[in-house]
């Protein structure tokens, strides 16, 4: 007896009746292109969201002034609560049931691993990764329909190690490092930076984003006497390595890395551990950040902000994702202009493969987004940045950061 | 060996920061019976008030004190409202609830605070002592000592004044406690509203060490309150803080000497922890309850 | 139990055997999977509840046998070549195993202690998977989508003589409730069985079982090891749905939802707890589905489940049992 209500429940739920299969690639008409992706909304990652969101506000306005080629840009971006698993079910829901044309955007390295082989089987295109893991780079050749967007995290590293090389070559260096994926890549490529030098690395201490705190870590790190502290870290851990170095009264030279760098963490360290331990502080950047005072009367900047006013008012603007989010999304309105009247999944994926975009208005000035058959890097360069006067100041000039 | 006695003392410091929200799930099950799942989001909401009222414009302590009044009153609340409902049920529906409670505070939290990082005012000192090459900061110096005078007051509390006393015999046997006078429903929501309070406390102390907080502040800091609770004894406010300290300093000395460890702390710790419960069922402080057929 | 309430039953059962078989040709191809999913999550409820529902004894700690079983699948799959049908025992057997292995000492603490250190458990879980990356493939986990054994790939399609045409969504949603049904029946048989009265002694008064003759130890050791079981044999069913495993599809939040899936549908029930499983599927949908606004669709989700554990405490099957139990118990509702 008990059973018929829950069968009752079953089939109420299940009405959705299988949709026709159109003969052209889905999600694309005369007047509409639809795209999806999975973010973060809830759950320990949350604060990831804004990358969706910003994306969104910028195709809003794309699609208030005509969208492209009289095409709307609809973009469907779902909750995978930052698991993998959630994300394979939410792939799905976006290519089978809401028969999106694109993956757009997608956050997290598992995340975009666990769909890399579906989407490629299925041949819907993978766009502008959010993961600056090599692999979506590299593999182009076994997963042609994915590409990455991010300086690969094996660049990354090794700027820093050519920098150390240049500027301190014989200074002991220690690490502080995420244990996945994304912090032994970073690892990798600034061990491959280091080589013959790779002794000068003395200390590796690795957290899982699960701790409360990393003092122990830092702890360990200073009693090696090394004098340059990498950090490998998202932003919270960030603050609480540099939050505890201070409070030993470490003061080595501090790399961060790109993820994070943002000025607002920085300010965030400068006020509650001590202004002096990140003064010189050296990262790599290559999107604006809305705090840089030098891009207050940026263009590009002036756009975004207006963006954000428009679509997005109650965003914190000073928020680097959102930046981050529409420098992608504006790649993808470039590629699609670049795919020919008529897009297909094919030839939106040939686009991406031979781009060069020099006035990305949401980049460094310089950074060029060049992609072509044999380089599915899109976003390979950067500029060293150098911590001072509570502000990011260019060190140098666009360097590559090519894996 | 100054090395070494810098991760006892970082480690003490970690354990102080388990200690304060592990006494309030310590409250909170001595009164009331109840794994608060929510214990945490309750104080990391506590502390975006706090937060709130210092971004307003008030004095630091008058912030502070207002934010205790207002979790208290949020705790009594809560209780009243939800968790006195459900309270006649099995104890997965209550466990569920708590658990909704969770899920529901976090995303208020970032809803209505963004979920950007925010920092909040360190109420100590932030001075450093050097003692022979060993670092000792006075905010964890302080963490310690507001946790050790909290499990002051709840002892003087509990076994000292009359509404203490009915509060556990509430938790105890809320039948008798019913026929000798006691209001037993007012005394679970009095239950709620003291953790609250103590959640609070946490939330606000913590908060600083961790150089920003946002809506996920005490999601991490909660698995290792419980760890601890657990590990002094669910019912023992000064196992709380033994068990937190314990496992602050083991989790350092294990991660940090043996390589194996390095990347598992969690785990060992939680092996650790097994191994003790095996030989004292309650945790190092707990008292075993007789149960009457 | 009377004649007439067994053959309304077994009536029932069939019932349900019949609409699970008949689904797929009602819905899309991408609810298939969808429903494969909750049969995958309606089996780890159902094992969840053997121990819980059974012994009273609350696991947080569940997903780390799911994970165990999701492992031992892809591994098997992936660097062994073994088909994935077979290795789907195997995980159960080997969570079942661990099941064992734990609940042996862990069952001597009482209740709360028992409850977090399951939760330890499940805490450590994927940072344990993550050290041992040799083998587990580290945060990135294994991909079993161009594993040989793999059967129901996207290129998995059977035209059916009526001319449906079963997709790989079809496949595995068919794959996940047989073994649900399968292990659906085997929990009713347990329910029925004079080890789940043993059980059921224990929960109710574990002192007064005891006096009566119930081996405690064992008796709780053999819950733990069957309910192992099954979330191995869901997790193993989990990889093979997803293509893949990862140390981040296993988060603590993970064993927190099974346990709400129980509450939700009705601890000590059975086939209520099915829409235990749909819940954990369709509401975090439905929560963003009304909004997108950061932390929205958590402070939906959170406040439905509690406005449904006071509406609903015993859970969906709390509500069946009312509705068609006898209007005695309605008048003198027993606790």
């Amino acid at each position: 007896m008990r059973v018929l209500g829950v069968l009752a429940l079953a089939l109420a739920l299940s009405t959705g009746a299988a949709s026709a299969r159109p003969s052209a690639d889905p999600g694309i008409s005369a007047s509409e292109i639809v795209i999806g992706g999975t973010v973060p909304l809830s759950g320990i990652a949350a604060s990831y969201a804004s990358v969706g969101r910003g994306a969104e506000a910028y195709f809003k306005y794309v699609n208030a002034r005509g969208g492209v080629n009289r095409r709307k840009i609809t973009y469907k971006y779902v909750d995978d609560q930052y698991n993998p698993a959630q994300t394979v079910q939410a792939v799905r829901q976006l290519v089978q049931q809401d028969r999106v044309f694109a993956i757009f955007n997608s956050l997290g390295t598992e995340h975009n691993l666990s769909v890399r082989s579906f989407l490629n089987a299925t041949k819907v295109p993978q766009l502008f990764v959010g993961s600056g893991a090599t692999t979506f780079g590299r593999d182009y050749k076994r997963y042609p329909y994915t590409i990455g967007f991010l300086p690969s995290y094996i660049g990354e590293g090794k700027v820093y190690a050519r920098q150390i090389l240049k500027t301190k070559p014989n200074a002991k260096i220690a690490v502080l490092v995420q244990n996945d994926d994304y912090g032994k890549d970073l690892l990798a490529g600034f061990k491959a930076g280091l080589g013959a030098k790779r002794k000068n690395l003395v200390a590796e201490q690795s957290y899982d984003a699960l701790s409360t705190d990393v003092s122990s870590q830092i702890a360990r790190l200073r009693s090696s006497r090394a004098t340059v502290l990498l950090l490998i870290t998202t932003p919270p851990f960030a603050i609480r390595g540099l939050v505890a170095a201070n409070r030993l009264g470490w003061r080595p030279q501090v790399y961060v890395n790109q993820v994070g760098s943002a000025t607002n963490i920085m300010r965030i360290i400068s006020a509650t551990a001590n202004p002096r331990i990140i003064e010189g502080a050296i990262t790599l950047i290559s999107i604006k950040d809305p705090l840089m005072p030098r891009f207050k009367n940026d263009a590009g900047m002036k756009l975004y902000r207006t963006i954000m006013r428009q679509q997005l008012p109650r965003g914190d603007v000073n928020d680097g994702f959102h930046v981050y989010s529409m420098a992608v999304a504006y790649t993808f309105v470039e590629a699609l202009k670049k795919a020919g009247r008529s897009p297909t999944r094919a030839s939106l994926v040939r686009a991406v493969a031979n781009l060069n975009l020099r006035n990305n208005p949401f980049l460094l000035p310089g950074v060029v987004v060049k992609t072509s058959s044999t380089d599915h890097f899109p976003l390979d360069q950067g500029q060293l940045q150098r911590w001072s006067k509570n502000q990011w100041n260019p060190l140098g000039k666009i360097v590559s950061a090519k894996p | 060996m100054a090395d070494v006695l810098q991760q006892v003392v970082s480690g003490i410091a970690s354990g102080g920061v388990y200690a304060l929200l592990a006494l309030a799930l310590v409250l909170i099950y001595r009164s009331t019976g109840v794994v608060n799942f929510a214990q945490g989001e309750m104080a990391m909401f506590s502390t975006f008030v706090c937060w709130e009222l210092l971004d307003r414009g008030l004095p630091y302590w008058v912030a502070f004190f207002l934010t205790l009044a207002i979790s208290f009153v949020g705790g009594v609340l809560i209780e009243r409202l939800v968790i006195h409902t459900v309270s006649r049920s099995q104890a997965l529906t209550v466990v569920t609830v708590t658990i909704g409670l969770l899920i529901l505070l976090n995303g208020a939290a970032a809803w209505i605070w963004k979920g950007e990082q925010r920092t909040l005012e360190n109420p100590f000192p932030s001075d450093t002592f050097d003692v022979g090459g060993v670092v000792i900061a006075a905010q964890d110096l302080g963490i310690i000592g507001v946790s050790l005078a909290i499990v002051l007051v709840l002892w003087a509390f509990f076994q000292r004044t009359r509404v203490g006393l009915a509060l556990r015999a509430a938790a105890l046997n809320p039948a008798s406690s019913r026929l000798h006078g006691v209001r037993v429903s007012w005394m679970l929501a009095l239950g709620w509203g003291l953790a609250a309070v103590l959640g609070a406390v946490a939330g606000i102390l913590v908060a600083p060490t961790q150089g920003s907080f946002d809506q996920n502040l005490m999601l991490p800091v909660l698995i290792f309150a419980f760890a601890a609770a657990v590990l002094g004894g669910l019912d023992s406010p000064i196992g709380a803080v033994v068990g937190g300290v314990v496992l602050g300093v083991v989790l350092n000395l294990v991660g940090a000497y043996i390589d194996f460890f390095a990347d598992l702390r969690l785990p060992a710790a939680l092996l650790l922890i097994l191994g003790i419960l095996l030989l004292r069922p309650n945790g190092l402080f707990g008292r075993s309850v007789v149960k009457r057929v | 139990m009377t004649a007439f309430r067994y053959a309304l039953r077994v009536f029932g059962f069939v019932l349900f055997v019949a609409i699970v078989v008949y689904l797929p040709f009602r819905i899309s191809d991408f609810r298939a999977s969808e429903f494969a999913l909750i049969g995958i999550y309606f089996i780890a409820i159902l094992g969840l509840n053997v121990l819980t529902g059974y012994t009273g004894v609350i696991s947080l700690g569940h997903g780390a046998f799911m994970a165990l079983g999701a492992y031992t699948t892809a591994i098997l799959v992936a660097d062994h070549g073994m088909r994935d049908l077979w290795t789907i025992p195997l995980a159960g057997l080997l969570a079942a195993a661990a099941g064992a292995a734990f609940g042996l000492p862990a069952l001597r603490l009482s209740g709360p202690y028992l409850a977090l250190t399951t939760f330890g458990v499940a805490v450590a879980t994927p940072i344990v998977i993550k050290k041992f990356d040799g083998l587990t493939g580290g945060s990135g986990g294994i991909n079993l989508f161009e594993a040989e054994g793999i059967t129901g790939l996207p290129e998995f399609i059977v035209t059916l003589p009526g001319g449906k045409v079963l997709s790989f969504n079809d496949w595995l949603y068919y794959l996940a409730w047989t073994i649900a049904l399968v292990l659906f029946a085997v929990a009713w048989a347990i329910h029925h069985s004079h080890f789940g009265r043993s059980l059921r002694a224990i929960r109710d008064n574990e002192i007064a079982a005891a006096a009566s003759g119930v081996w405690l130890a064992s008796h709780k050791t053999l819950a733990f090891s069957i309910s192992a079981f099954y979330a191995g044999v869901a997790g193993s069913l989990l990889a093979i749905w997803a293509f893949s495993v990862q140390p981040g599809a296993f988060p603590v939040d993970r064993s927190i939802a099974l346990l709400v899936g129980l509450a939700v549908g009705g601890l000590g029930s059975l086939a209520p707890l099915a829409a235990g499983a749909a819940f954990l599927v369709f509401l975090p949908q439905l929560a963003q589905g009304i909004s997108k606004a950061p932390g929205v669709p958590a402070v939906i989700y959170g406040a439905v489940l509690i406005a449904l554990m006071i509406v609903l405490p015993m859970g969906v099957g709390g509500l069946l049992r009312w509705i068609t139990g006898p209007l005695t118990s309605r008048l003198y509702p027993r606790s």
